[in-house]
């Protein structure tokens, strides 16, 4: 189990990042924290002539914060998000990705480019409204997360583009939140899991694990805004989910996890608001 | 091709790499650190945990050639250099936190890493933070006991 | 030979001195191993579960910089030996060849062997060769084997490997119709897999100037390693030299040897050049072997009392393509101890083994624990059925003291067990009576499933029965300073070999801990011997040390009796000093003597030899048993479908305690991978035949966050070997996965859903608990 060749760059500048993915195109893929990308290096699933290695570009680390959002650059490793306070939806679902060893290695813009449809940081970006800014030698772009995540490992950033930098609302302090998951073992991709956020004036709701990308629930966050029971809301929820089967669970139960997990996720947002 | 250089339990070294080389194959075969495991080569086992700058990391998820300019700690690092065992190494011998012997490294590794970080941990906290290393021997009992064994006794 | 119980070191927790280098990384595992111009294999494997090899093509693949060589059937199977076990020499058996030729027979059926400078080059290579193979129906399900037209290996024209009737006689055939209670349950347990963390590997190298060929390797069984690749290499044995120091687990699965290893030291021989190879986690998940594919339709037929009147079982194994050492016969084993620790009345049995185009079998912890599996879990259908609580159903039916010496059904008899004890042992541990009523509250006033389950049973361990399994040997040697080095035939891989048998022969010696080496793991140095596994260790190399150290200690005190003038009989060894009992102050020190022995050879008593050492070679009895109870409590989630195990107590017998820290990690270790096999891991296959659990990702092992804390209970009941030890190693693994699926089983029933079948993820409880999505 040992990659294929590949040609190394490790550019200190995200300029230098950027012109070269332009440079090789298809032949090139960005490497950040390499916990989702080694593995299927290693196994050979895939390959590229280039890897360009982002982990010295100093530009894309760090936490900022602007008017009510928060700045996480795409090389920030995801232990940092364990005291992301000000995004309580980023600290609930950090310890859940994989293990402590590979939080300290796996960054945060490399889990929303992977894009994998049962990791918790796309649904907790899909169910906050968060934007990505992606860059390429041309010009930077914002995209929404609703409009980012197209399929399973597939994204709107073209070849070229970098996700920089991801920007979390800041929700107030009279929200409460949640995330909810139920995986074989801890630290296992989800069969299901629940982002969930309440507030007096707003609600927010989305589900990984159920789908090729993360589902947002619109018409159970009016639910869950109009204060139904956790059981209406995760019906509203699950109404129209038909998840694929797999060998850890066939449609039916990834749907009827799906309900538990947002029933639980609105209890205990609701128990987080009070608190 | 890539030369290196790297700081290895202490010591600088400078090598010469090819880019797809592991960090793991790298300490096992270009510095003869053939305490770090491979258990699965695909970043689940934890049998190749080493440190680097000090945080504890999948060597089989990294390069050789990405830890150009930092500091690897390896489990051939963590003990005395008269050959003592550390308070994590002894704390697992006299809890039985092995068997085979082959995971054990990587355990040791991480629980050096989370007891830095985590003096007084609870039972909870334990199994979660060695739950990202399996060990198919010992049903993980002595590993627990030792890792609480390791908190109690450390200075 | 005196017997030891809770002696200076036999009894004692002894700290393992294994650890200190395993600890630090000093450890020697085979992929440690570097030789001088060692090369580095990667296997091309059969993609194709069952087809024809239309073409092959390696030459893109020799033409690659760094490979040295790709080898295929042509190049090797005209030059192979026999490639089965010792064991099974003579026996019919799948037609086992080095590589693939003209077809395939399961995915991961190795077709040739890329050597290059580097396994990174060596999968270069791999990935250059072009196999063209026309896919064939394959055969998959093991119920249907037996009348599939498609046949897994031609040569054999039959998918039925074995077939064992062991028939009912009238007298069965009225119980089983006429009895008060009738219970039929047709049981599934799935297929699993051992995982040491340690994947296979070997490092062969030939010397053509002397013949010889060397081969590191992970193996728990030198000896057999030996032979194996003698046979199939031509190369005279004593010119084979196996050797392993650390082997990272096993679990059965490097107890016999594969073909790919054994392919390894054929390409060595062939190449003359040092190669190592090192077994991926890919290959081993879907070509070391698989276990654990059994299903039982099997019936108990009870008295209006729920007494335990008669019995039979129909059993298939499915034996995969290629199974490795002694599994295909396994499943008599499952018909011959289905009735256990009770007291079983008339019973009888159907056992067959059959082919499928998958994963060999392979020893698995318990090879033929289904036995357990399958009567556990009826038990406690059969108490549900009759309106009884598991556990007294089991107080009614077992074995008791007074029952034994007890013969089964079988003809297998049965003593020295303890399963009365241990079953009220456990119960009381883990609060029976209380629990039930914690159930009950539980399940009236919240709805929550709580559930209690139960596995008790006998274990034949150690067995004497077959050659060459249950004969080893020891060498004790004491060099002129009197320090002692013990050489064994054992390939330890976990159990602490190195520690427990030199608390046996300083035991037996009387002399110092830290003066006892163990050298294992090297065919150079020590006696042919049964290699370790068979939960063996403790009864037969045991045995073997305690003989070979009764002969030293007679002949040291032979000789100190010379030199002091005094009676053999009036000496004793204490500490290192042979003394005259009772008067202490009369001694001549163990190192004194050893020296004599060895440099004043003149001072000897007439005719004695100089130096001191003795072999000796111990048989052990047909079998030597020990026991167990299990019992857990558990929640089911029934919004979720995941089991927790709230607790698990063990209370085991295994005669004398060498070490009883060893022995708690061996029944945890062992429970675990029960609890693992029950609830997680499962190795999937789709209906073609293509493996789908091939890395760690899907194949679930449990880690920290997934088990209880395993509480122990311990009754020691001497057997009559001769330090009065039993087997244990492998027990842990037999008892758990009953005692979860009874549990579970039990929850589930507070709602009156049933289940048969492993493994127990969210998936299997889910449907069990709503067999209707839409509800």
């Amino acid at each position: 189990m040992k990659p294929a060749p590949f040609e190394y760059h490790a550019p200190e500048t995200r300029a230098d990042a950027l012109a070269l993915l332009a440079e090789h195109g298809d032949d090139a893929k960005a490497l950040a924290g390499g916990q989702s990308l080694v593995p299927i290096l290693a196994m050979r699933l895939t390959r590229f002539a280039h890897l360009v290695d982002l982990n010295r570009v100093d530009d894309l680390q760090g936490v900022t914060r602007e008017n009510g959002t928060l700045v996480v650059g795409a090389m920030t490793r995801q232990r940092t998000m364990e005291q992301a306070d000000d995004v309580p939806l980023l600290v609930r679902a950090t310890p859940l990705v994989g293990h402590f060893q590979i939080r300290n290695r796996g960054t945060v813009g490399g889990s929303l480019a992977h894009a994998d449809p049962a990791s918790e940081y796309p649904a907790v970006a899909l169910a906050l409204d968060a934007e990505f800014d992606l860059a390429s030698a041309g010009e930077t772009r914002r995209v929404a997360a609703a409009d980012f995540f197209l399929g399973t490992w597939t994204t709107a950033a073209a070849p070229d583009e970098l996700l920089v930098a991801a920007r979390f609302p800041v929700w107030g302090a009279d929200a409460g939140f949640a995330v909810v998951e139920v995986a074989r073992r801890h630290g296992d991709f989800a069969l299901a899991g629940a982002v969930c956020a309440v507030a007096p004036d707003r609600a927010a709701l989305s589900l990984f694990g159920v789908a090729s990308t993360p589902v947002r629930c619109q018409a159970a966050e009016a639910a869950l805004l109009a204060g139904a029971p956790p059981a209406d809301v995760a019906a509203e929820a699950v109404r129209d989910l038909a998840p694929a089967d797999d060998i850890h669970a066939s449609t039916a139960t990834r749907v009827r996890i799906a309900h538990t997990v947002v029933a639980r996720a609105v209890t205990k947002a609701r128990e987080d608001a009070r608190a | 091709m890539h030369d290196i250089e790297v700081v290895i339990n202490g010591e600088r070294t400078k090598r010469r790499v090819d880019a797809r080389k592991t960090l793991a194959d790298f300490v096992r075969e270009d510095c003869a650190l053939t305490g770090t495991h491979l258990g699965c080569e695909h970043g689940v086992c934890g049998a190749c945990t080493v440190l680097v700058d000090g945080e504890a990391v999948r060597a089989c998820l990294m390069f050789a050639v990405q830890v150009d300019g930092g500091e690897v700690t390896t489990v051939e690092g963590l003990g005395g250099p008269d050959g003592a065992l550390s308070p994590v190494q002894d704390a697992f011998r006299s809890e039985h936190g092995l068997q085979c012997g082959f995971c054990t490294p990587g355990f040791v590794v991480t629980v050096t890493a989370f007891l830095r970080d985590t003096p007084n941990p609870s039972e909870t906290e334990i199994r979660e933070a060695l739950s990202g290393n399996i060990c198919r021997c010992t049903g993980y009992q002595g590993i627990v006991k030792a890792v609480q064994r390791a908190a109690g006794d450390a200075p | 030979m005196s017997s030891s119980t809770a002696g200076r070191f036999v009894g004692q927790s002894v700290l393992r001195r294994e650890d200190p280098r395993l600890l630090t990384g000093q450890g020697q595992f085979v992929d440690d191993v570097q030789l001088p111009g060692m090369l580095h294999c990667a296997f091309v494997r059969s993609e194709s579960a069952r087809g024809t090899i239309t073409r092959l093509d390696v030459d893109a693949a020799r033409a690659l910089d760094g490979v040295v060589a790709v080898l295929t059937a042509a190049d090797l199977n005209p030059h192979a030996g026999s490639m089965q076990p010792t064991l099974l020499l003579d026996a019919p058996g799948a037609p086992l060849r080095p590589l693939a030729e003209g077809d395939v027979r399961f995915v991961g059926d190795p077709i040739a062997i890329v050597v290059a400078e580097s396994r990174y080059l060596a999968e270069d290579g791999a990935e250059l060769v072009e196999v063209d193979i026309d896919p064939l129906p394959p055969v998959v399900d093991p119920e249907t084997a037996a009348d599939s037209e498609h046949i897994v290996h031609p040569e054999l024209g039959s998918n039925v490997g074995t077939d064992m009737p062991f028939p009912r006689s009238a007298e069965l055939e009225a119980i089983l119709s006429d009895s008060a209670h009738v219970v039929t349950e047709t049981f599934r347990q799935h297929r699993q897999t051992n995982v040491p963390m340690e994947t296979r590997g070997i490092v062969a190298s030939y010397i053509a100037s002397t013949g010889e060929l060397r081969a590191h390797m992970s193996t728990q069984n030198p000896h057999e390693a030996r032979l194996a690749i003698a046979r199939v290499t031509g190369i005279p044995s004593h010119l084979v030299q196996v050797t392993g120091r650390d082997v990272g687990g096993g679990f059965g699965q490097k107890f016999f040897m594969f073909r790919d290893e054994l392919t390894i030291a054929l390409a060595a021989r062939r190449l003359g050049r040092p190669i190592k190879w090192i077994e991926d986690r890919r290959e081993n998940l879907i070509a070391a072997n698989h276990a654990r594919v059994d299903i039982a339709t099997c019936t108990f037929a009870c008295d209006a009392d729920g007494m335990l009147l008669g019995s039979y079982i129909d059993h298939i194994e499915d034996s995969g393509a290629y199974p490795t050492g002694a599994t295909g016969g396994a499943g008599a084993l499952v018909g011959m101890l289905f009735t256990g620790p009770y007291k079983a009345g008339a019973a009888a049995f159907r056992s067959r083994a059959v082919w499928t185009n998958t994963c060999g079998r392979g020893a698995y912890r318990g090879p033929w624990m289904f036995e357990t599996v399958a009567r556990e879990q009826l038990v406690d259908a059969t108490a549900r059925a009759i309106g009884l609580d598991p556990l007294e159903w089991r107080r009614r039916n077992v074995l008791r003291a007074e029952d034994q010496p007890y013969t089964m059904p079988t003809g297998l008899p049965i003593e020295n067990v303890t399963a009365a004890e241990t079953l009220d042992q456990a119960a009381e541990i883990i609060g029976y009576d209380a629990f039930r009523a914690e159930q009950r509250r539980a399940f009236d006033t919240e709805g929550r499933l709580l559930g209690i389950g139960i596995g008790l049973y006998v274990e034949p361990t150690a067995m004497g029965a077959m050659d060459p399994l249950g004969t080893d040997t020891a060498l004790v040697r004491v060099a002129p300073t009197g320090k002692v080095t013990v050489l064994l035939a054992t390939g330890a891989h976990g159990q602490g070999i190195e520690t427990t048998m030199a608390q046996v022969v300083a035991e037996e010696l009387g002399i110092d801990y830290d003066d006892v080496a163990i050298v294992q793991g090297d065919t150079a140095s020590t006696p042919y011997g049964r290699g370790t596994g068979g939960s063996g260790t403790a009864v037969i190399a045991g045995s073997a040390c305690r003989g070979a150290s009764a002969e030293v200690r007679a002949q040291v005190i032979e000789i100190a009796a010379h030199l002091m003038e005094a009676a053999p009989d009036d000496l004793d060894i204490v500490d290192g000093v042979v003394a005259v009992k009772g008067t202490p102050t009369r001694n001549v020190a163990w190192a004194e003597v050893a020296r004599i022995s060895h440099m004043e050879t003149a001072r000897l008593p007439t005719g004695m030899s100089p130096g001191i050492e003795a072999t000796f070679t111990y048989k052990a009895p047909p079998f030597t048993w020990s026991n167990a109870c299990h019992i857990c409590t558990v929640e089911v989630d029934r919004d979720t479908g995941l089991v927790t195990i709230l607790r698990y107590v063990v209370s085991e017998d295994c005669g004398v305690m060498i070490n009883p820290m060893v022995v708690e990690g061996q029944v945890a270790g062992g429970v675990v991978q029960g609890i693992g096999g029950t609830l997680l891991e499962h190795v999937v296959y789709d209906a073609d035949g293509n493996p789908l659990t091939t890395t760690f990702m899907d194949y679930l092992v449990p880690t920290a966050t997934d088990v209880p804390v395993i509480e122990y209970g311990h009754i020691e009941t001497a057997s009559d070997t001769p330090g009065g030890h039993k087997g244990m190693g492998e027990g842990g693994a037999i008892g758990a996965p009953p005692c979860v699926f009874n549990a579970v089983a039990d929850a589930l029933a507070l709602v009156g859903v049933h289940i048969d079948r492993t493994p127990l993820g969210p998936e299997a409880i889910l449907t069990a608990l709503y067999p209707d999505p839409g509800t």
